[in-house]
């Protein structure tokens, strides 16, 4: 019973897991002390699953809950909220390699993202600074994040599809 | 019968006494006029199996210990007197709490770490937190249970510091590497590479002299501003037990 209950319910404890791992940050996971973009493993195949929409707004909910963790003045919504419209807008992806390529992709559009706001509440200091330690930071995070991608996507894809059916809006 | 005689003279130089007495002499004079320093020198040597046991020492030591220890507390006294009386902060032994890192994001956006001391146990949001070595960050964000450390690298953290050398203040301005930058806003000042940064002795935000960092490189723009690079010396990535300084006005 309980196992069943568990089975039906991968996606919500997955996503339980988000948060958790923003915090844990394993650093023997990391890249110049970079970790993954922990929440574009499970957006990806959440929102090719379940459509633009529903993308759009768990992107918004992890947003939420990440800006919560961090309780910085820079926002992850907006990243996240392009993210899960694409990622919604994606049909299923044929191989591995597009994985790593979507998921890349998405952890750039989310790195810039928050960094055009950390250069826009900086620009009256010396922004000149911010570049090494933005590109260090952009950079290590598509590495990492194409790097596992192919593998951890592509299971949650494999949970998440027997419980999901395409919706297309 | 001829009895032969024995032509002899007196001659001073043949008489032994006289040069033992002589040679006496002039010991003790060389003895005199070197201040006895031969004679110490032996001295030395002949006493050194009857000196003090290092018992003795010790307790020497240990008084002298006691002594100093009277005294720095008496200034720590005379130190909290006198910053009550200027309003600055201030923080003893008392207020210390020892905390362990259970979250720790030094490298990426966000640099921060969580500790597991919240508002449980007294921790406030502004209260400096030190790793071995000196000053990491200061408490942004408290719970009941935990509390988060925005670090001194972290794009948002500005902190007066201090140039113990020559007695300056500047502005330490993170910027999301691991070596800060310390602002002057003048030119030509006499700071060096190797120059030790402390906390600022008149902070109203920080406890005073807290160790920071120290100079690793200068850089002389255009402008009216001295820009250094301040390595730190406590290291975030490394630490996993601080010490939260709870800080009283």
């Amino acid at each position: 019973m309980h196992f069943l209950y568990l089975k039906n319910n991968y996606s919500l404890f997955s996503f339980l897991l988000i948060p958790l791992l923003c915090l844990w940050n394993p650093i023997w996971l990391s890249v110049m002390g970079v970790q993954p973009y922990w929440p574009i493993f499970w957006l990806l195949p959440w929102a090719i699953l379940n459509g633009p929409t529903n993308g759009l707004i768990i992107g918004f909910i992890i947003g939420v809950i990440l800006d919560s963790i961090n309780n910085d003045i820079y926002t992850q919504v907006p990243g996240l909220l392009v993210c899960g419209f694409w990622f919604g807008k994606l049909d299923k992806l044929e191989n591995r390699y597009q994985y790593g390529l979507v998921a890349s992709l998405g952890s750039f559009i989310c790195g810039f993202i928050y960094f055009f706001q950390v250069m826009l509440n900086n620009y009256h200091k010396n922004p000149d600074w911010l570049f090494s330690f933005a590109l260090k930071n952009i950079f290590g995070q598509i590495l990492l994040t194409g790097l596992f991608a192919p593998v951890l996507s592509i299971a949650l894809y494999g949970l998440f599809r027997n419980k999901f059916k395409r919706n297309p809006f | 019968m001829n009895k032969l005689r024995r032509i002899t003279s007196y001659r001073w130089w043949n008489n032994k006494n006289l040069w033992f007495l002589f040679i006496f002499l002039l010991l003790i004079i060389s003895i005199r006029f070197s201040k006895s320093l031969i004679y110490r020198d032996i001295y030395y040597f002949l006493s050194k199996p009857f000196w003090p046991g290092q018992f003795q020492r010790e307790i020497l030591l240990k008084s002298h210990d006691k002594e100093l220890n009277i005294k720095l507390k008496q200034l720590e006294k005379d130190n909290l007197r006198l910053r009550s009386l200027l309003s600055l902060k201030r923080t003893t032994d008392d207020f210390k709490i020892d905390s362990s890192v259970i979250s720790r994001n030094t490298g990426s956006w966000w640099r921060k770490i969580i500790l597991n001391k919240g508002a449980k146990n007294g921790v406030k949001i502004g209260d400096a937190v030190v790793g071995p070595g000196g000053l990491i960050g200061l408490i942004d964000d408290v719970s009941m249970l935990t509390s988060s450390v925005k670090l001194l690298t972290s794009t948002e953290s500005q902190v007066g510091a201090w140039v113990q050398r020559i007695n300056i203040h500047g502005l330490l301005q993170g910027v999301g590497s691991d070596s800060p930058k310390l602002i002057f806003y003048a030119r030509d000042i006499d700071i060096k590479v190797g120059d030790l940064i402390l906390s600022s002795p008149a902070s109203t935000l920080l406890p005073p002299n807290i160790p920071i960092g120290i100079i690793e490189s200068i850089d002389q723009d255009l402008r009216s501003t001295t820009i250094a690079n301040v390595q730190l010396l406590a290291k975030p990535q490394a630490i996993d037990w601080v010490q939260i300084l709870k800080t009283k006005i």
